[in-house]
């Protein structure tokens, strides 16, 4: 195998493929826990999101509808979370759990009710890549960056704005305070349910959109299982990035560079049984996660619900 | 991530509390049944939606798992795995973590005992090499259990992640030794060998073809039970639970009871792992098992991270699987509306449960 392969522009332009689905629930992420509420279901909530997606593109034929229909699925499911965590104050570990494992069921079931047990899996039309006009012209810079479908490009064009989001608008302050010390924003009378609520709608429809990349971007079909640990890439992400939306990207970034890598190696190194191959992204997160802890500081009232009436 | 408030193991022991008459045990009941029957509801709109027979649906689950001795002895084979996976959960969680990785250490704990078998079975007696393949499959699984006890006690890394990265791997190493090196090239599937006859455990219903492994998963939970309740270790392990500061305070090593819980944990995965191998499938097979993790996370909530809860949480769930596997083919519901199913039942639970906690607090 030659050493040109991890310098390949291809290799490149398939990194920033993979790393649009990890940054966007990232970010979804990232907003939740920012509010102080932890979403630790977000793997299944990206499969309830890819399966919603690719069921409605299949029956409309439009893929814009599918996207929605996606987000919207996931939404549902991070509202629910909050519902339980904020509203009844209830231990969100266990409920995120219990909504991965509803959402890993629930997603296969859906699959199967609408399409039945089939030999053929049916398929979608994946986005076509949109190159842009100038800049995809540009020797090795173009074919990377410039020839990328649409929701690779919003991908990182969310990173910026979700930073500005969270430090340049009143709202930003206000979420980043409720996740830090929720008394002082209750005291400055505003509502802290509606500030989880309100992130938890905004992080849903993110984490439903990093699922419906999947199969309207990346495969064009849904199989079970088939976040294959992104949705917990992603909340690995968040503690990565520090609970910031630009480092959380260089670490996408990272991740995605050794999935496209180990997809290429699998091509072209035939010596290397391609499971060890598939374990890379997982071996890599391993190494990565004992690096990630040290000077991690997580928002202060993460996980921890909010009682107005708690003496502080 | 600690922050989250644990009951105590006390708490789920039947004491009257309420002043309004109700007793902690009625309250517990009525949140069941409650929850199964929204649960219940909800899956009905499912076979609905599919334009199935709801009562023909019902009917079949009970039949097939409880009403014939093939179907019970199908109920068995599976609250094995179930159980040793649920009570590999509860452990962890006495001591205030998550095993998200029982399918891992299943994993872990299968190829171990594989591979002992292929390397020495040929040469050994039954009395001596069923022993060593399920203590291969303990130490299997504890050894993958133990990474994520030496990450969280060595660089504070959460377990839950390090668990959930080591089942994709052991997924993939399982793949390779079944497709590769101990294939079984007939069947061109990821299936092994079949194993030497002296690694084969004993049947419990030989005619319906329940293995013994039920048997060994209650003693288990038994001593998991004596562990946890009567001796220092799981003493120890609680308090870790509790408060790990007050802990260490108290001078319990935090780190080592740490690794320890966490290896004790996953080498409970590990022993259902081997169990399925030497018991059930007589090989390694890619799909030896069909998200017992999971199902497992949602026993032990279930159960109330109590032993006796855990077990006949798992009796229950183990009823609805193979209800599920037979609704397959009757009403054409896939496998996995069992999970569906019970997630709901947890998710239902869980509202209620946190509802009248909000109520208690006013």
């Amino acid at each position: 195998m030659s050493l040109w392969l991890l310098v390949d522009p291809h290799l490149w332009q398939q990194t920033l493929v993979y790393a649009a689905p990890l940054i966007i629930a990232a970010l979804g992420e990232l907003i939740i826990e920012r509010s102080g509420v932890l979403n630790i279901g977000i793997e299944g909530m990206m499969l309830v999101a890819a399966v919603t997606c690719f069921v409605v593109t299949w029956q409309t034929r439009s893929a814009a509808a599918g996207i929605v229909a996606g987000m919207g699925a996931a939404a549902i499911l991070t509202l629910l979370l909050v519902y339980y965590a904020v509203a009844l104050g209830g231990p969100q570990i266990t409920v995120g759990l219990g909504l991965y494992v509803l959402g890993v069921g629930l997603s296969s079931l859906l699959f199967r009710v609408v399409f039945g047990v089939r030999t053929s899996p049916p398929s979608v039309q994946t986005l076509a890549p949109v190159p842009l006009p100038g800049l995809a012209d540009l020797p090795v810079v173009g074919h990377v960056f410039f020839h990328q479908t649409l929701l690779t490009y919003l991908a990182f064009l969310l990173v910026p704005l979700v930073h500005l989001a969270l430090f340049r608008t009143p709202w930003g302050l206000r979420l980043r305070a409720t996740g830090e010390n929720p008394r002082s924003v209750d005291a400055l009378g505003i509502s802290v349910e509606r500030l989880r609520y309100g992130a938890a709608a905004v992080g849903g429809l993110l984490i439903g959109l990093g699922g419906a990349y999947l199969p309207i971007v990346l495969t064009g079909t849904f199989s079970d299982n088939m976040t294959a640990g992104r949705g917990w890439l992603a909340l690995m992400l968040v503690i990565f990035g520090r609970w910031m939306p630009f480092t959380a990207l260089g670490g996408a970034l990272l991740f995605a560079y050794v999935e496209a890598f180990q997809f290429k190696a699998g091509i072209v190194e035939k010596a290397v049984p391609v499971q060890f191959l598939l374990m890379l992204p997982y071996l890599f997160a391993l190494v990565v996660l004992v690096r990630i802890y040290r000077g991690a500081r997580a928002p202060q009232a993460l996980a921890v619900p909010y009682d107005r009436e708690a003496r502080g | 991530m600690s922050a989250e408030s644990r009951p105590a193991v006390a708490e789920a022991v039947v004491v009257p509390v309420r002043s309004g008459g109700r007793s902690r045990v009625t309250t517990a009941v009525l949140t069941y049944v409650v929850a199964v029957a929204l649960a219940a509801a909800v899956s009905a709109l499912f076979i609905l939606a599919m334009r199935g027979d709801v009562a023909l649906a019902f009917r079949t689950i009970l039949s097939s798992s409880l009403g014939s001795v093939a179907g019970i002895a199908q109920t068995l084979n599976k609250i094995s795995p179930l159980l040793l996976g649920s009570m590999a959960v509860m452990l962890a969680r006495q001591g205030g973590f998550f095993n998200i990785g029982v399918d891992g250490q299943m994993y872990a704990g299968a190829i171990v005992a594989t591979g002992l078998a292929f390397a020495v079975g040929g040469a050994l007696p039954l009395v001596l090499m069923l022993p060593l393949a399920l203590l291969a499959g303990f130490a299997g699984g504890a050894a993958l259990g133990a990474v994520p006890g030496a990450l969280r006690a060595r660089w504070g890394v959460n377990e839950i992640f390090v668990t959930v990265m080591l089942n994709f791997i052991a997924y993939y190493l399982t793949e390779w030794v079944a497709t590769g090196p101990w294939n079984d090239p007939i069947t061109g599937e990821a299936i092994t060998r079949v194993l030497p006859e002296s690694a084969t455990l004993p049947m419990l219903l030989p005619a319906a073809g329940a293995h013994a492994g039920v048997l060994i998963a209650l003693v288990m939970s038994a001593a998991v039970a004596v562990l946890l309740g009567r001796t220092l270790l799981g003493y120890e392990i609680r308090t870790v639970g509790d408060n790990p500061r007050a802990a260490t305070l108290g001078g319990v090593r935090l780190g080592r009871i740490t690794l320890v819980t966490l290896a004790l944990s996953g080498a409970l995965a590990g022993l259902a792992g081997a169990i399925e191998v030497v018991g059930y499938h007589n090989r390694l097979i890619l799909g030896l098992t069909p998200g017992y993790g999971a199902m497992a996370i949602l026993i032990a909530v279930l159960g109330r991270m109590h032993p006796i809860g855990v077990a006949v949480a798992s009796a229950l769930v183990a009823v609805l699987m193979v209800g599920a596997d037979s609704l397959q083919r009757s009403v054409k519901l896939p496998a996995s509306a069992g999970a569906v199913f019970q997630a709901i039942v947890v998710l239902c639970v869980l509202l209620v449960e946190a509802r009248a906690a909000r109520r208690a607090r006013g």
